[in-house]
């Protein structure tokens, strides 16, 4: 849900009006709008214009909203400062506040401030180890540059295993718990999070948005755009197809177990994608379970550039240059012959 | 026999005996599990192309393409293998054994043999190559006099024989990248992706633009060429192509009177025409 922000609210007056007028129509309960904010956000055409002149959509799509792993937060949970109705421009979304939902375990309030830490301790830090600012800080990814609302992605585990809810499942859940809002909740909470929220497609293209950018990518000296060659790889092609069971970023970038947010620098010897530990991520069980320790120095992100890969630049070259070598004269042979056939009786010869 | 076997004449017309049984039946499956490799590998090179989601879909998309592209080249290597036998048991009847039995069968002897087989490109072929081009140019009005087997037809056997070795090698490699790292380095498996992916788009442009211009799109066979189906070449195309093998082929079967010029074997009347226009 994209918050208003730094825009001067002009058409106060009207909305009061549509506000006393909608008011007398009776309206279905939202699960988590109690500050009924849905009342102005249902409509499509809710939008404006900032001072910087972008567009804005301020409409809100209540079913997708639903069935997002946020729609048991109220609106207010996040827009803290929204305490009225119309409101000012709200300020940005903090991700780290403790909201309304208590974590069952620690029964406490919930908050991100867990994957915050990680992501402190992480290369993607805007810190470095002594504490201090990192050079070019702001390229460094904040919550919202990787994450949005995603969906629930529920799965079925019966027969065969497919998306969506299982109603068999259901059944044994009614066996002992009343409330199906509770029950569908909790389904999706769990075979959600049983797999992966996003597809490798998807995971690449997060990434790629600041790993693609070729100004980032030369400001922080790294050897690759790394979103495109993964594209170029078998993974990425499989991703490419919607292939759930591909290697995206995240299985090979972060070790098994811990935090996606722990993700850490190649040059670090914690890291799984050191040279020392990379055989670890080939050879598991799921992937090339019969990996010697060569295959890690199999090279994912490749590039045609002669300063990444200069073997397989040249490599590549040459074959360019063969398939010039050898179809270019023949397409010539095949203009000429079309050429020829349409004056069959023409040479160009002097008389005798 | 020998001339039922080489000239069939059907309707008044004369067909002349091009490719055995085994060999047509060798070419079909080639065809077949080439252009089920294509379609099937061709998505994956361009994935992000619009069409790849369609090809790859009709495959039954990532989930078993892949299985439909790994049996085609299965097959398609089984099919190699078979031709070399073939093509050994070939050189051993006809000539091997019958140098045997003249007590000639020396190392020079089997190096000459080989050089100097019907498809191995020769001299003759660069004399072909320069005046196909001098015919193409305007220069003369006369086309090259083709042996049996010509330039064209020689690059067309010589180009998947490097690219089986080159694709096939590379494939197997990919196939099992666990195994191949064991035997070579990881390295080796992107070397085996570009020179399979590579190679591939090679092979299909030369077998889809100058292979299939020549035996199916050019305008001396268009639609379609049925050597591959029948065995037998129409004279017309026989004097076109191979002037040379068909005045031999005539010859040997006792047509030599009925024998026809090559094709833009004009007389200076009609040159002086040509240059008029």
């Amino acid at each position: 849900m994209k918050p208003p922000t730094d825009v001067k609210w002009r058409g106060g007056p009207a909305a009061l009006l549509l506000l006393l007028l909608l008011g007398f129509f009776p309206l279905r309960p939202r699960g988590a709008d109690v500050g009924n904010c849905l009342m102005c956000h249902k409509y499509p055409g809710l939008s404006r214009v900032t001072e910087e002149g972008v567009l804005r959509l301020c409409y809100v799509n209540e079913d997708l909203f639903n069935s997002s792993v946020h729609s048991k937060v109220s609106c207010q949970g996040c827009h803290t400062d929204i305490d009225q109705i119309p409101h000012n421009p709200a300020k940005k979304v903090d991700c780290l506040i403790e909201c309304h939902i208590v974590e069952p375990t620690s029964e406490k309030k919930f908050s991100h401030e867990h994957a915050a830490r990680f992501l402190s301790q992480s290369v993607h830090s805007k810190y470095d180890e002594d504490g201090k600012l990192k050079k070019y800080a702001e390229d460094y990814p904040e919550c919202k540059d990787c994450h949005d609302n995603p969906l629930w992605r529920p799965m079925s585990f019966d027969k065969a295993q497919h998306a969506g809810v299982s109603e068999k499942a259901m059944g044994r859940c009614r066996v002992c718990h009343q409330s199906d809002d509770f029950i569908i909740r909790y389904y999706n909470h769990v075979t959600t999070r049983l797999h992966k929220i996003r597809n490798p497609k998807n995971i690449a293209e997060a990434c790629g948005r600041c790993h693609n950018d070729p100004a980032m990518v030369a400001r922080h000296n790294l050897r690759t755009q790394a979103g495109l060659s993964y594209n170029d790889s078998f993974h990425g092609k499989a991703a490419s197809f919607l292939n759930e069971r591909i290697p995206d970023c995240l299985d090979c970038h972060v070790r098994k177990g811990e935090s996606v947010h722990q993700m850490l620098s190649h040059e670090n010897p914690r890291a799984i994608t050191h040279s020392d530990n990379k055989i670890q991520t080939c050879a598991t069980t799921d992937c090339h379970s019969n990996a010697s320790v060569k295959l890690a120095t199999f090279d994912v992100h490749a590039e045609f550039k002669v300063g990444q890969s200069p073997g397989q630049f040249y490599f590549t070259a040459f074959f360019i240059f063969l398939t010039g070598c050898v179809l270019l004269p023949l397409m010539g042979i095949i203009f000429l012959d079309l050429l020829r056939r349409l004056f069959p009786n023409l040479v160009l010869r002097r008389r005798s | 026999m020998a001339s039922h076997y080489k000239i069939k004449i059907k309707n008044g017309e004369k067909y002349f005996h091009r490719f055995s049984l085994d060999q047509r039946i060798q070419h079909i499956i080639l065809a077949v599990t080439v252009i089920l490799l294509v379609l099937t590998g061709m998505p994956l090179r361009f994935h992000d192309a619009p069409w790849a989601n369609f090809f790859y879909a009709l495959f039954g998309g990532i989930e078993r393409a892949p299985v439909v592209h790994r049996v085609a080249g299965s097959i398609l290597l089984l099919l190699f293998v078979y031709h070399l036998f073939y093509l050994a048991n070939q050189i051993i009847k006809k000539d091997l054994r019958p140098m045997k039995q003249r007590g000639e069968l020396t190392v020079r002897n089997v190096v000459l043999l080989l050089l100097t087989q019907p498809l191995v490109p020769n001299l003759k072929d660069v004399r072909d190559i320069r005046d196909l081009l001098k015919y193409l140019l305007f220069l003369t009005s006369e086309r090259p006099r083709g042996a049996k087997w010509t330039w064209k037809e020689k690059f067309d056997y010589w180009a998947p024989f490097w690219g089986m070795l080159i694709i096939g090698t590379s494939g197997l490699i990919l196939w099992n990248m666990g195994l191949s790292a064991r035997l070579f380095t990881g390295e080796t498996i992107n070397y085996a992706l570009i020179a399979h992916s590579d190679e591939a788009l090679l092979a299909a442009l030369f077998l889809f633009i100058w292979h299939w211009y020549n035996v199916h799109f050019s305008m001396s066979v268009f639609p379609m060429g049925t050597a591959f189906i029948n065995g037998y070449l129409s004279e017309e195309l026989m004097i076109e192509e191979h002037y040379e093998h068909y005045v031999e082929v005539m010859t040997e079967c006792g047509y030599r009177s009925e024998i026809k010029p090559p094709h833009g074997h004009h007389s200076d009347t009609e040159v002086m025409q040509g240059e008029a226009m």
